[in-house]
């Protein structure tokens, strides 16, 4: 047995040569071509929407809402950092070089470049949306760069924890859990700041010769830790970067077939098996589906915790058009049924355990969907109450409205659970922009289209009059004729599959 | 569903073929009501198709197919007779091994302590992961919770794929043993397998491909 590594650059070059030597010849010139030809031509379109996010003409956010955009902002950055990895190789890679006798930090090297780019770009961008937000403009140019490179010093510093806890042991999670707060923290000052609407402040930026010192000192401190990471880079255990290789498959799966669906079945698969669960026995009162569904909300508590929280968000829309906060409580209503269609999700994707239940899909449905329609029903009367009592909406009982909402947020949810995989033969759109398939836009209006059962309530919202007790009524008979068409039209009594063959 | 009838599985000049290869040529197979039939055979010879067809998974080209007397069906009344396990489950997230058991149980009208759950889950050496999740479990103890939950339901017949798959010496006398017992109880048995002792000592009548076709 030797000790000596196999030397990595060649064979990562006779990969890339064999690999090129199977496609046609300038294709990757041209899909680098096509690449900035796209983000020229979106750009075009949206560079004014892109300066409203940025740069806006007069700053409008509070000493609060800048204060809250930072955890808000990079605890995102983090989080997202630890979900991917940070650290991820190809899968071909985890494969074949990870197990090979090659150095494992020029292995791992490439991919910690590139997520550090990611990082210090993302945390620039965020660093400059907080500042143009917040700082007058007589903020100089050297100000606003300094400004900019040290948050984009902070997102590698992040991603340098985040590295550190994917091969570290379990303080990974306890600093996980500080985010979430913190990120939670940041929402609050948001939604505070956006009803007590407090004043843009002029001053408190330090000039440049302070900011250059500090973000001087930021640099030295990141990049020796940065160093310091590479040289322990090769202590990243196996599994952990077996682990992030998966999720950077998936995430190309995600993207290359316009899937979403792979990545939120891997988190969900990840969830489950760092759970520690005890059997329960079920009640004999409940329908047994109604009882697995309460199950599942219940072993998810936090997500429960999410949920409330962000019932507050709506109230962030106080200065927009009403229809814009209808809109909003829709598509919340949406996301709290969907949060326990999970089960509906497995019997629509594989039937085997459907059969062996032996129910019709009329009797699966019917009872699949009460736990996502009382979700969907506390969450909008949550939110709609919030907005009454914190003075967005105009008189009236608006939380008896999101009650009634809790039957088109259920069927908008199954609905979506049902959706089967992107058919991507559907018919491509030519745009002078380019070919568009059509498949993943039509899958993706799938189940959103339900939530056009909420119309009285988005009509309600949106005229700004006091609540007519009517409306409720009127949106109560409307999503449950919907939920009861909707059980009618898309079952049987005489199917188990939850599709027709 | 007939249970009566005197056939459980009859199938006459079933023709399937995948693209240009034909897999099954005029095959025709009876599992009498109350009997079991094991067929053989090497591997890509179509006995997973035969089972797939018979549990009307896929359509045959040509054919004729009948369960207790009536075409293969997708109804609530076929699958509350009949037990495959041709095609692997997806278990349901966050659900434990021992609530999978009763959410079957529970579906299908019975009685949870009078199913004895328990005991199916100590015969397939499963007590100690009850509070697992099934995809935690290694790919023998989930072919034995697949088993568990194929066999404590009540049904007319089992149409099963290779089940001493992926199991060990053991677990193949055990599960032989549960199929008759099966068969003993009056349900009917059709399935694949390698293995000839383990077909034998489920009581199943042992049957080539070959001699099926015609």
């Amino acid at each position: 047995m030797t000790s000596a590594t196999v030397p990595l650059a060649p064979v990562r070059r006779w990969i890339s040569r064999r690999q090129s030597a199977h496609r046609e010849r300038g294709a990757t010139a041209g899909n680098i071509y096509f690449a900035l030809l796209f983000v020229a031509v979106v750009g075009g379109m949206v560079h004014k929407q892109l300066a409203v996010v940025f740069w806006p003409t007069a700053p409008n956010a509070s000493r609060l809402a800048a204060a809250s955009l930072v955890p808000v902002l990079f605890g995102l950055l983090y989080l997202a950092l630890r979900r991917f990895g940070p650290l991820a190789l190809s899968r071909p890679a985890a494969s074949w070089l990870l197990p090979a006798p090659v150095s494992r930090r020029r292995l791992l090297l490439p991919s910690l470049r590139l997520t550090a780019i990611v990082a210090a770009i993302v945390g620039a961008l965020a660093g400059l949306a907080i500042v143009g937000h917040a700082a007058p403009r007589t903020l100089g140019g050297p100000q606003v760069c300094l400004l900019a490179t040290g948050a984009a010093l902070i997102g590698i510093a992040l991603l340098l924890v985040a590295l550190a806890a994917q091969a570290g042991g379990r303080w990974g999670d306890r600093v996980d859990a500080l985010v979430s707060l913190l990120l939670a923290a940041g929402l609050a000052g948001l939604i505070a700041d956006s009803t007590s609407g407090g004043d843009v402040p002029a001053i408190g930026w330090p000039p440049a010769p302070v900011l250059l010192p500090l973000v001087g000192t930021l640099a030295l401190a990141v990049g020796s830790l940065f160093a310091f990471s590479v040289r322990g880079l090769a202590r990243t255990p196996n599994e952990r970067i077996l682990e992030a290789a998966k999720t950077a498959g998936t995430l190309f799966d995600t993207a290359f077939g316009v899937e979403p669906s792979f990545l939120t079945d891997m988190i969900e698969r990840r969830y489950w098996a760092h759970r520690r669960l005890r059997s329960v026995r079920f009640p004999a009162r409940l329908p047994v589906l109604v009882t697995q569904d309460v199950l599942l909300v219940v072993r998810r508590r936090k997500r429960l915790l999410w949920l409330a929280l962000l019932a507050a968000l709506p109230v962030l829309l106080g200065h927009a058009p009403h229809w814009l906060i209808g809109v909003a409580v829709l598509i919340g209503a949406l996301l709290a049924a969907s949060t326990s269609a999970g089960n509906v999700k497995t019997d629509a994707g594989n039937p085997v355990l459907l059969r062996l239940l032996g129910l019709s899909s009329r009797r699966a449905i019917s009872q699949r969907l009460w736990v996502p329609g009382v979700l969907a029903a506390l969450w909008s009367a949550l939110a709609l109450g919030l907005l009454t009592a914190l003075g967005e909406l105009p008189a009236g009982q608006w939380w008896a409205l999101g009650l009634a909402v809790g039957p088109v947020g259920a069927v908008a949810a199954v609905r979506r659970a049902r959706v089967g995989f992107v058919r991507n033969e559907l018919l491509p759109l030519d745009t002078p922009m380019g070919t568009v398939s059509t498949g993943p836009l039509v899958n993706a209006a799938i189940g959103p289209d339900a939530l056009l059962l909420g119309l009285p309530a988005l009509v309600e919202i949106a005229q700004g009059h006091p609540l007519s007790w009517n409306t409720v009524l009127i949106q109560a008979v409307v999503g449950g004729i919907g939920a009861r068409a909707y059980i009618t039209g898309t079952t049987s009594n005489e199917r188990v599959e939850l599709s027709a063959r | 569903m007939v249970d009566h009838h005197p056939a459980a599985v009859e199938v006459e000049d079933l023709h399937v073929s995948y693209g240009a290869t034909p897999v099954l040529t005029g095959v025709a197979l009876t599992v009498p009501a109350g009997g079991g039939v094991c067929v053989t055979g090497e591997n890509g010879i179509g006995k997973s198709t035969l089972l797939r067809c018979v549990s009307s998974l896929q359509q045959p080209d040509s054919g004729e197919i009948r369960v207790f007397g009536g075409a293969p069906g997708a109804t609530p009344e076929f699958w509350r007779a009949v037990v495959t396990t041709v095609e692997p489950p997806t278990w349901y997230p966050g659900l434990t091994v021992r609530e999978h058991v009763e959410l079957v149980c529970r579906a299908n009208g019975q009685d949870p302590e009078q199913a004895g759950i328990d005991e199916a889950l100590e015969r397939f050496g499963l007590t100690g992961h009850a509070d697992a999740i099934p995809p935690s479990l290694s790919s023998g103890q989930k072919q034995r919770l697949t088993l568990a939950v194929a066999l404590i339901r009540p049904s007319s017949l089992l149409i099963l794929d290779e089940p001493e798959q992926r199991l060990d010496p053991d677990g193949r006398k055990e599960v032989a043993a549960l199929l008759a017992d099966y068969v003993a109880g009056g349900g009917s048995l059709l399935m694949a397998s390698h293995d000839e002792e383990f077909a034998a000592a489920s009581g199943a009548e042992v049957t080539t491909m070959e001699s099926l076709s015609a």
